[in-house]
């Protein structure tokens, strides 16, 4: 057994790991975004709660408890941008990393 | 209502906090495109061109020494007035910043357009995810939830006036609050001030509203590397690491750099 080789790998293997829960700390927060005045958490959920609610304003619980009043379409629109966006760089992040190792 | 960042910087024996401040505000310029002003006792206008209001102020009185790891040394610690942020900053609607907080994206932006008075970071993560630091999310023996000071949103208004009043009361019985809260450091620290009196003025709830993310710090165990305007390596070596060396890159991602030392670095040559 080659333990340099072993240990170069394992060392590469921490680094990895490291950076993939930096990654992600970094993009749980970015699906972050004020809206109406509350602060939400773009994500499948708040995409399935929102879709085919058109037309119409809604309350919604936002991220500090708080009930808000917003318009649904407007709300989805963004969540759905804000999700596209953050998650389409966290794979080029993602994909980047996987590369260098 | 007016907008804007707003930065304390009194320089020490080790560190120029104004050198920091200064390629702060050209990094939120870029980011946040939001004005900076920085509250100073350096009239010094060369020194300040970085800013668009300055704030001239006498350094906060203080007997307190820090010891900094990366310097190996200690140096004054002029941490005493940030409780008077509310009198002295122009803005109706502030973020306050440590000059040490490295702004590489437009994350805090996010902060002007909810409708809460006052926020500040609940939880910090170490960006080396070194298990330890978890326990700076809690203070004395009591463990009570800590808010960090180093970045603080506000808006004018009665909650942020009291919360900062309670830091000058806490801050002036110092000694008090300390046994109070079993607190077993003689040091003086905003962070502390600011959880007890964000406690006191939500009524002891524990249920104060946040920054819905992680505070990203690395601590002087890390050194930062400026690879590009906005990437940065982070080599690290601690004992979950079992003392070899480690390193990450962080790109677009905000972080409070404790170690003052590869900052400083950074700010005299930057990319």
């Amino acid at each position: 057994m080659n333990t340099d080789e072993l240990i170069s790998h394992s060392r590469a293997r921490f680094n990895h790991h490291q950076a993939r829960i930096a990654l992600k700390e970094k993009y749980q927060a970015k699906l972050i975004f004020a809206f109406g005045g509350g602060m939400w958490r773009a994500g499948p959920e708040l995409i399935s709660l929102l879709t085919g609610r058109t037309n119409i304003d809604i309350v919604l619980m936002d991220l500090y408890d708080t009930p808000v009043r917003v318009n649904a379409p407007q709300l989805l629109a963004l969540v759905e941008q804000r999700w596209q966006e953050q998650m389409n760089a966290w794979l080029v992040e993602y994909e980047e990393l996987n590369r260098n190792r | 209502m007016t907008q804007g960042v707003t930065i304390f910087a009194f320089n020490n024996e080790q560190i120029d906090y104004l050198a920091m401040a200064a390629w702060s505000a050209r990094n939120i310029r870029r980011h946040l495109d939001l004005p900076v002003c920085v509250i100073t006792d350096v009239n010094d206008t060369a020194r300040t061109v970085d800013f668009d209001q300055v704030v001239l102020t006498e350094s906060p009185a203080t007997q307190q020494q820090r010891y900094f790891y990366d310097f190996k040394n200690s140096a004054a610690w002029h941490n005493m007035n940030r409780s008077s942020i509310y009198d002295l900053t122009p803005w109706d609607h502030t973020l306050v910043l440590d000059a040490d907080y490295v702004v590489a994206s437009n994350q805090l932006k996010q902060l002007f357009d909810v409708e809460q008075d006052f926020l500040a970071h609940r939880v910090a993560v170490d960006a080396s995810g070194y298990p330890p630091f978890n326990d700076n999310n809690y203070f004395g023996s009591y463990r009570i939830p800590m808010y960090w000071a180093t970045i603080m949103c506000f808006r004018r208004s009665d909650t942020a006036r009291l919360i900062f009043e309670a830091m000058q009361m806490i801050r002036d019985n110092w000694d008090h609050y300390r046994q109070l809260y079993y607190i077993s450091e003689n040091t003086f620290r905003n962070d502390y001030a600011l959880s007890i009196a964000m406690n006191i003025v939500d009524g002891h709830t524990l249920s104060t509203p946040s920054i819905p993310w992680p505070l990203m710090s690395l601590t002087s165990l890390s050194r930062i590397t400026q690879l590009e305007p906005d990437t940065y390596r982070i080599d690290y070596e601690n004992s979950d690491t079992e003392g070899k060396p480690k390193w990450i890159l962080l790109k677009n991602q905000d972080f409070h750099a404790m170690g003052k030392k590869s900052l400083g670095d950074i700010v005299a040559n930057p990319c």
